[in-house]
This record gives C-alpha cells, sequence and structure tokens, in this order.
C-alpha cells in the first residue's frame, strides 16, 4: 500500500490530489535526485491517465516536483510514454510526431517548435557524408524555407510565429554549415565530439606554415588582377586536393588526419577569401 | 599591411557601429581605436634576413582561425635586441597584437623579452575576450623568435669549439 505525503497541499487541487491517490504515486521527501526525475515521470504519466486535468494543474505538480536546479526551461509538454520509446506529441492536437524532425503535425498542420538533438543532416535530409550533392541540398532548403519562412506565419498565433522564426533559422544554419566543404567537415568532427581548439601551431607544421606566408606576401605584393587570379587558381586546386583527402580520411573514420587536413584547409580558404578581396581592390 | 579594400571595410564597419567616434568611458578604454592605430599607423612592419647570425625567426599560425604570424628579432654583440619586424596575414587584434610586440621586445634584452606576457599584449589593446587568442599568438611568436636566436648561438658556440 502506498502512503501519499503531499507538501503544500493547499497549492494543489482537490481533482489533481484524487489523481496523486488514484494511481498511488509514491512521494517521500528524502528521495534522492535520480528517483525525483523518475518520479516526475510517473506524476506526468500518472496525469496523463487521468480524464480530468488541465495544463494548470499539471505546470504546478511539475513545479512542485520536477527538480528545479536545472535552470533551463522549457516547454511543459505532455508526453505519452509508449512502450518504444519517448514519443513527442503535437502541442495543439496532442497527436504522436512520428517524424524525425518534424516541422508540421501529421495531423492539424501545425508548426512544431524546432527538434532538439538532430543533426544538420537530418534536417536537411542529406546522408552525413563529406560528399555532398549540393545541388540537392540547396533544393531541400528551398523547400523546407517555403514552408517554414516567417512570412508564411504573419497571420498566426504568436506562439506558431516563434516556432516558425527558430525553425527557420536553425534551417538556415544548417545549410550554412553543410553547403561548404570546410564547415562540412568541421561539423562532421563536432558530432564526433571533436573540436579544433584555440591555440598555436609553430614547430609542428614549419614547412606548411612557411608556403602560407610566401603565398600572402606574394597576393600582397601583386599588382595587376591576372597576377591575383594565378594565386587564386593555385589556391583552387590546393582546396580541391584537400577536399579530396579530408574525404578518404572521414570515410575512413581517421578523424585526427581529418582534422589536420581540415586546419590546412582554414588557412587556404582565408587566402581564397583574401584573393577575392584584392580582386575587388582592384575594380 | 592590410590591403586597402580590408582597411576601408574595417573603418567603415568601426564608424558604422558609432564606435570609431564615440566618447571614451572614463573607466574602460576603447580597444577598437589602439587596434586601429595599429592598422592606420603600423609599427615594424617587413622582414629581416633570416639567414643571418644574429636574427631569430618566429613563424606560429593559429588553425583555429587560420592566422599566420611572422616575427624577427635582431640581436646585437650584448645580447639586446636592437630590431624587430613583423608579417601578420589575419584579423585586427592578431596584426595590432604582433605590432605591438615588436614594439614592447626592442631594447630588451633576450632574457627580459622572454618574460613578455600575453596578459600584457591584451590589456594594452584591451582586447576583448573573444580576441586574447591573438595576443597568445603574439606571445608564442616572441617566444618563437627568441628560440631560434639561440638556437643559432648555440650552433655556433657548438662550431666554434669544433674549430678551435
Amino acid at each position: 500500500m502506498f502512503m501519499i505525503q503531499v507538501p503544500r497541499v493547499s497549492m494543489l487541487r482537490v481533482n489533481t490530489l484524487r489523481v496523486l491517490c488514484r494511481t498511488g504515486t509514491l512521494l517521500q521527501t528524502g528521495w534522492s535526485l535520480k528517483d525525483r526525475q523518475s518520479l516526475s515521470r510517473a506524476v506526468t504519466c500518472a496525469l496523463q491517465c487521468c480524464v480530468s486535468t488541465d495544463s494548470s494543474s499539471i505546470r504546478s505538480l511539475q513545479q512542485q516536483f520536477v527538480p528545479q536546479d536545472r535552470g533551463d526551461k522549457r516547454d511543459v509538454r505532455v508526453r505519452h510514454l509508449c512502450t518504444a520509446q519517448v514519443c513527442l506529441t503535437c502541442w495543439n492536437c496532442q497527436h504522436p510526431l512520428k517524424q524525425k524532425p518534424a516541422f508540421f503535425c501529421e495531423s492539424c498542420e501545425v508548426v512544431q517548435p524546432p527538434p532538439e538533438d538532430t543533426s544538420y543532416f537530418s534536417i536537411l535530409e542529406c546522408d552525413c557524408t563529406f560528399t555532398l550533392d549540393t545541388l540537392k541540398l540547396q533544393k531541400k532548403y528551398l523547400q523546407l524555407q517555403r514552408l517554414l519562412h516567417p512570412d508564411n506565419f504573419s497571420q498566426k498565433s504568436e506562439r506558431e510565429q516563434g516556432y516558425s522564426e527558430s525553425q527557420s533559422a536553425l534551417v538556415n544554419k544548417a545549410y550554412e554549415t553543410l553547403l561548404k566543404p570546410l564547415s562540412r567537415g568541421l561539423y562532421m568532427l563536432e558530432l564526433q565530439g571533436l573540436n579544433i581548439e584555440e591555440g598555436t601551431d609553430s614547430a609542428v607544421n614549419s614547412e606548411l606554415l612557411m608556403e602560407l606566408m610566401e603565398i600572402n606576401e606574394a597576393l600582397d605584393a601583386v599588382e595587376t588582377p591576372q597576377e591575383a587570379n594565378e594565386i587564386g587558381q593555385d589556391t583552387k586546386g590546393k582546396l580541391a586536393d584537400l577536399t579530396e583527402q579530408i574525404d578518404t580520411a572521414l570515410n575512413k573514420g581517421e578523424l585526427q588526419t581529418a582534422k589536420a587536413l581540415l586546419t590546412k584547409m582554414k588557412y587556404f580558404a582565408n587566402i581564397e577569401e583574401k584573393v577575392k578581396e584584392k580582386l575587388s581592390s582592384f575594380m | 599591411r592590410m590591403s586597402g579594400a580590408t582597411l576601408r571595410k574595417c573603418i567603415s564597419l568601426l564608424v558604422y557601429r558609432g564606435k570609431l567616434f564615440s566618447p571614451e568611458h572614463s573607466t574602460s578604454c576603447s580597444y577598437h581605436k589602439k587596434v586601429v592605430d595599429h592598422y592606420e599607423n603600423p609599427r615594424n612592419v617587413g622582414s629581416l634576413d633570416k639567414n643571418a647570425q644574429n636574427v631569430g625567426t618566429g613563424l606560429v599560425g593559429a588553425p583555429a582561425c587560420g592566422d599566420v604570424m611572422k616575427l624577427q628579432i635582431q640581436v646585437d654583440d650584448n645580447g639586446k635586441i636592437v630590431d624587430a619586424k613583423f608579417k601578420t596575414f589575419g584579423c585586427g587584434s592578431a596584426i595590432a597584437s604582433s605590432s605591438l610586440a615588436t614594439e614592447l621586445v626592442k631594447g630588451k634584452s633576450v632574457d627580459e623579452a622572454l618574460t613578455i606576457k600575453n596578459t600584457d599584449i591584451a590589456k594594452e589593446l584591451c582586447l576583448p575576450p573573444v580576441k586574447l587568442h591573438c595576443s597568445m599568438l603574439a606571445e608564442d611568436a616572441i617566444k618563437a623568435a627568441l628560440s631560434d636566436y639561440r638556437l643559432k648561438q648555440d650552433k655556433k658556440e657548438v662550431l666554434g669549439e669544433a674549430r678551435a
């Protein structure tokens, strides 16, 4: 037999209290954080089972029993606890969202908040590989923006407008990152937990640094657009080579090699930018 | 030296943001002013003969942002740094940091120059937190130049001993 001990009874409505009693949820004040977390899930589940609940009582219960020290504010979402895994539901009609990521509800077609923990690759429906069909990427991006752009939501509720803004921004970010090989490669490393640290590179790569210095100095000294173009073409060739090498390394799972190559690519990408600036200065 | 177009872009950006001509706060310094000063009046841009016996060359790069920095020192027979030159390809803060670094090393002995810290550079230029790594790069460039100079002196000694 479960004993129920509810602190601050006056804050709870009577029918909510009845729900707790009915489903026999156990409450104790001395429980560990882990227990409290599973407890909050149990409470939410219990509330799901009951017919007469409203969002304000759910909210007050969540405030009571969800650990307060989380610090992050999340939308109060009602979750169905399926046997397989936790599925998200539409905030509007509670229909389960089966797609991942789900931009719109299948049932009521209302826009959903941006997905959490979804990679840019799955947002833009691409395989997580370094070689990417950028035309296909662009098509998908435009297709998504046609549906998600805030301009389409000017007559909708504030909540929907907010969701469309965040979704649209996320799709933009995903597209920008995946479009260029350098950012794409760096993102793929990031997904594996590898980042390029802020630090200095000296003895390790002195030959490369000397080469970079020479190219930069030559670029600085050009006097005609043709000279600048020559350097530009040369750099493009180097970047194409690096792209191939990075692809091979990532396919083989050689992350450290890929990281070193992406670092090299960053230096040459900067030179490519400078060539463009130099050429525009001639105009 | 930065190209004219980039310089114009940076200046126009700063003007647009109203920071170039905004009044200085009494309590905090305006880093833009000091960094821009190094753009407009770069000190010690250039090269020294890297094959010379009394020249130390430091070549460093920052992988995260792709900046490349070369700093060279010329040391006299008393171990004092009499000249320094730099060439940096990167953001304005990196250029300013290395420019300031060449100013700081001049007149110091090799041992004194080793004590120059990135925090001195960052403080002098009032670099924002996101640009602190530029001052770090400058400190590493100084150390690399000093190390190169030391290596050359050690080699000279060894050769001198061998001949004697």
